[in-house]
């Protein structure tokens, strides 16, 4: 859409700090300018509210995150949904859809919120805004207590086991180049790449963090690093014009960490037997 | 001192329109020094060298500026094994409303590809403003606009004949999005190849022409989504599409399904080709060959339809040489996808075989292997 304006810069002169008429125009233009982008729609923070109801949209099919069998709805971030909705004084509300309709679903204001172990899509942040992560499912060394590994350079003359063409197994065939010696073990699962640990197999395994922790459950004498060789961060997510929403979901955020509560949750459902 | 108060006035808060215009033309000088760009040549002719000519890639250079980005994909491409490339030509980006064509980009990828020796499939899609409705998508073409499109095509077949050797015209037009969110409709494709092919063959008579590019789908008839591409299919022959096309390109998705899973009609997997097959025996066209433009499994670990990584190698070298073994009638099968230039974040991701950063996942290595088995 193209506008035309017709301007009387000597009725508007006064009031600027200058008088200059192309110093005039051009500060109209910039001021015109920062203006493109700010959106009259109103926040959705006021009716959650007034609702009282906070709607979280998820897809239940990705443990021990969210789990549905038809009726119950469990897991890592229904825990975290219904400790959010506490601080921020509301009650949660759940839909559930397929995991590639969740962004159509937050878009069509059918939820107010995605929490479902979403990372953050760059091509998505023209709609959507994401929250302080959560939770990091990036890629780390796991290995036997006497064994510190935490860095590539611990891997030097190593083994290290993966699974066969994941993630994990394309940082390995990296750090193979970056290092004088480096045996890889691709193997099919990343269990099984775990087992290698225990068999004497490899020095170190280099796995996700989820599948690390959910193995060290039956294997507690595992070492894994708390440095992340890559990084998967989960987030909340939320339309782009509800900044405000955004705000209370990070400073919620905030306190559960600093109260220990945030820990508690992802500990009861990667650290513990079900 | 003076000098300087003559380059810049500052004056009880006014900048002079004369030290504004100054400020300017400086700024504008200073955008303009940039570092020499690299020179990149195409450098000396190579062959595939492959025990499986079958083998190809889909890249994906359409958004890829840099011409040693250009060049490396096109390179890896070649030392994986691959005697094809399929890539995506926007006739959106190139064709001006005057008629002009901007050659730049596809002349840079033609020229590398064929300086690697791979032959290029070409598709063809995607509308210019000019030539469509005002807000109507990119995707929308119009039978007022055939004619033009119809001539951006043969001057794409004339430019590059002996280099592109196939053309496919459009891209999955049995569904509603490809087909700029309207109705698809089996008719009005093959009034598109109507005007297509015979402007294309008389412009470059040894250029191929691929119809279809049908998308893998179930919709029934009416659906807001699509059609079944076999009942798209079948109603393009009914309206005469068998005259107006030298081969049909096919989307091929494995999913969940191993390649052996047996096909069925009420099912999509990597299979379901031989039903596609099935249509063109029927319709009397047993002597055109089918070319795979797209095909793969995906380990997104969120997504439904996704398959463990170990298994997206398996199923890919397996499904290979099933096809290799069974249809004779298949030219070639190009992988989705080599690589993009950036990061989706989202389950496509984990479609390519090479990462942004030019890092080779272990399909590639393993595709790589498999080219090589058996070959001088």
């Amino acid at each position: 859409m193209t506008m035309r304006i017709n301007l009387d810069i000597s009725r508007i002169s006064k009031f600027l700090p200058f008088q200059n008429e192309q110093m005039i125009i051009l500060s109209l233009l910039l001021i015109i300018i920062s203006g493109i982008g700010c959106s009259s729609e109103e926040s959705s923070w006021e009716r959650i509210e007034a609702a009282g109801v906070l709607r979280v949209g998820l897809d239940p099919t990705y443990p021990p995150f969210e789990l549905t069998d038809g009726q119950n709805l469990w897991g890592l971030d229904v825990d975290l949904s219904h400790a959010l909705a506490d601080e921020l004084g509301l009650s949660v509300e759940f839909s559930y859809f397929g995991y590639d309709g969740l962004y159509d679903a937050l878009g069509t204001q059918q939820v107010d919120t995605l929490l479902s172990a979403l990372v953050f899509m760059p091509n998505k942040t023209r709609d959507f805004s994401y929250s302080k992560s959560y939770f990091n499912a990036g890629q780390i060394l796991v290995s036997l207590p006497h064994l510190e590994m935490n860095q590539v350079g611990d891997l030097e003359g190593m083994t290290v086991a993966v699974e066969l063409g994941s993630e994990g197994h394309v940082l390995a065939t990296r750090f193979e180049k970056q290092l004088q010696s480096l045996n890889i073990l691709p193997l099919v699962s990343s269990d099984l790449a775990l087992e290698a640990l225990v068999n004497d197999k490899a020095e170190a395994a280099l796995v996700d963090h989820i599948s690390a922790r959910l193995y060290r459950i039956k294997e507690p004498k595992l070492r894994i690093s708390d440095h992340y060789l890559s990084d998967e961060p989960y987030s909340l997510v939320v339309r782009s014009r509800d900044q405000e929403l955004l705000r209370q979901i990070d400073q919620a955020l905030q306190n559960l960490s600093s109260s220990g509560e945030l820990e508690r949750i992802i500990s009861t459902w990667l650290d513990q037997a079900k | 001192m003076s000098d300087f108060n003559s380059w810049l006035t500052l004056s009880r808060g006014r900048i002079t329109y004369r030290a504004g215009l100054k400020i300017f033309l400086f700024a504008l000088l200073v955008t303009f020094i940039n570092p020499t760009p690299l020179l990149i040549i195409p450098g000396p002719q190579q062959s595939v060298k492959s025990s499986h000519p079958i083998l190809a890639v889909h890249t994906r250079l359409t958004d890829e500026v840099e011409p040693w980005k250009i060049k490396r994909t096109l390179q890896m491409a070649r030392e994986m094994g691959a005697s094809r490339i399929v890539e995506f030509f926007p006739w959106a980006y190139y064709h001006a409303e005057d008629g002009g064509i901007a050659w730049d980009h596809p002349d840079l990828v033609v020229e590398h590809a064929s300086t690697q020796g791979l032959k290029v499939i070409a598709r063809l899609g995607l509308t210019p403003e000019w030539a469509r409705p005002k807000d109507s998508s990119l995707n929308y073409l119009d039978s007022t606009a055939y004619d033009d499109f119809a001539e951006f095509a043969s001057a794409f077949a004339k430019r590059y004949q002996g280099q592109v050797s196939h053309i496919i015209i459009w891209n999955e037009p049995n569904l509603s999005y490809e087909w700029g969110y309207r109705a698809t409709s089996a008719e009005d494709y093959v009034d598109l190849l109507k005007v297509v092919y015979p402007a294309v063959k008389e412009a470059s008579p040894t250029t191929q022409v691929l119809a279809g590019a049908l998308a893998p789908t179930l919709e029934p008839a009416g659906s807001p989504w699509g059609l079944n591409d076999l009942e798209y299919l079948d109603e393009m022959y009914s309206n005469g599409a068998s005259e107006y096309f030298d081969g049909l390109a096919v989307h091929a998705y494995g999913l969940a399904f191993p390649p052996e899973s047996e096909p069925g009609t009420n099912m999509l997997n990597f299979r379901r080709v031989e039903l596609i097959r099935d249509v063109m025996v029927r319709n009397s066209d047993r002597d055109k060959k089918i070319f795979i433009t797209e095909t793969g499994w995906n380990d997104h670990p969120r997504w439904a339809l996704g398959v463990k990584p170990g298994q997206r190698i398996s199923y890919t070298l397996s499904g290979l040489e099933f096809a290799e073994e069974n249809w004779p009638w298949v030219e070639s099968i190009a992988i989705w996808a080599f690589r993009f230039p950036a990061p989706t974040k989202s389950y496509m991701d984990y479609y390519t075989l090479v990462t942004p950063e030019f890092v080779t996942k272990p399909i590639y290595d393993a595709l790589k292997e498999f080219s090589f088995q058996d070959s001088d």
